[in-house]
C-alpha cells in the first residue's frame, strides 16, 4: 500500500489538482471570474499567455500622513504618451508603450519586452484634494504626489482588537 | 498572478556584492542587422551617469543603478515592484568592435549599438568577366 493513501484527503487532493490538466484549467477558469466578479482586480489581467505579450505598468503606493505618493514603472514610455487622471478617491494611469517601427530585415534573437496600451486604476483609502497633485516623469518612472484633503477621514471604521 | 506576469526578475545568479541592494536582470530585445547587433534593456530608474557596459572578449555585461528616495514617516500601502541594481551579461557569438560601441539611455532603456568587426562583416565578392 502506497504511504501516500494514508494520509488525509486534504493533501490528497493537491497532490490530485497539481497533476491533472483539468483541474489547472479549472482553477484558471475560478480565478478569471472571482476576478471578474470582485469588480476586476488592480492588475488588469487575462488568461496568463495573453497577459504576457502586454505591457502592465508595475505600480507602488506609499502613504504619509498629508499625501501619497505613487509610483509605476514606465520604461520606454515617452510623458506624452500617458495620462494621469486624479479623483477623489482614485487616480487612473493610462498610456501606451509604442513599438518602435520594425524592420523586418532585422532578426531577432531574444524579445523580452512588451508594448502595448495599459489602463490602471488604483484605489485610495482617502479623501484626496485632486487639485493640488502633482505628476513627473523622470529615466521611465513616473512619480504621482496626491495630497490628501485636510477634511480627509479614513473610509471605514477602525474596528480595535480585543485581547482576552 | 502568475509568475510569467512578473516583470522584474530578481538576478540570483549575479555576483556577490557589497552594495547592499537588490540585483534584478532587466528584459531585453536583441536583434541584429547586417552592420551591427542591437541591445535594448528596460531599466526604470537608471539614468546615464548610472549604467556601466563592458565587453571582455566576447561577454558583454550590462549594469546600471537605480537610485531610491525614502520618504520619510510613510508607509507602504501597496508594492508590486522594488527598486534595485541590474545587471545581466550575454555571450556574444559575433566578434564586436569594442571601440564603436554606442550607448544611450532614455526613459529608462538602455539602447547599445555593438558594430560588427569589418572581418566578420558579410563581403559580397565581386565577379569579374573573364
Amino acid at each position: 500500500m502506497k504511504v501516500k493513501n494514508l494520509l488525509p484527503a486534504i493533501s490528497r487532493r493537491n497532490q490530485i489538482e497539481e497533476d491533472h490538466p483539468f483541474y489547472n484549467l479549472q482553477r484558471e477558469m475560478n480565478s478569471l471570474f472571482d476576478d471578474f466578479f470582485r469588480g476586476g482586480s488592480l492588475l488588469a489581467r487575462g488568461f496568463s499567455s495573453a497577459a504576457e505579450a502586454f505591457f502592465t505598468p508595475h505600480v507602488d503606493v506609499k502613504e504619509t500622513e498629508k499625501e501619497f505618493i505613487i509610483n509605476a514603472e514606465l520604461p520606454g514610455v515617452d510623458e506624452k504618451n500617458v495620462e494621469v487622471t486624479v479623483s477623489d478617491d482614485s487616480v487612473i494611469i493610462k498610456g501606451e508603450k509604442k513599438e518602435e517601427k520594425e524592420d523586418k530585415s532585422k532578426n531577432y534573437y531574444y524579445m523580452e519586452r512588451s508594448y502595448g496600451s495599459f489602463h490602471r486604476v488604483i484605489p485610495l483609502n482617502a479623501e484626496t484634494e485632486s487639485g493640488k497633485a502633482e505628476a513627473s516623469f523622470k529615466n521611465g518612472v513616473l512619480n504621482i504626489t496626491v495630497p490628501k484633503s485636510a477634511t480627509s477621514k479614513v473610509k471605514g471604521t477602525k474596528v480595535p482588537i480585543k485581547s482576552n | 498572478m502568475s509568475e510569467k506576469d512578473i516583470q522584474k526578475k530578481e538576478n540570483t545568479a549575479a555576483a556577490e556584492r557589497i552594495r547592499n541592494v537588490k540585483t534584478f536582470v532587466p528584459r531585453v530585445d536583441i536583434y541584429e542587422t547586417k552592420d551591427a547587433l542591437f541591445l535594448v534593456a528596460d531599466m526604470p530608474g537608471v539614468d546615464e551617469k548610472a549604467v556601466d557596459v563592458e565587453l571582455e572578449k566576447n561577454i558583454l555585461t550590462i549594469n546600471g543603478r537605480a537610485e531610491t528616495e525614502a520618504v520619510k514617516n510613510s508607509s507602504l500601502i501597496y508594492s508590486e515592484y522594488e527598486v534595485g541594481d541590474y545587471e545581466r551579461s550575454f555571450t556574444l557569438s559575433d566578434e564586436i568592435d569594442g571601440d564603436k560601441i554606442k550607448a544611450t539611455v532614455k526613459n529608462g532603456v538602455l539602447r547599445l549599438e555593438l558594430p560588427k568587426a569589418e572581418k566578420v562583416k558579410p563581403k559580397k565578392i565581386q565577379i569579374k568577366a573573364a
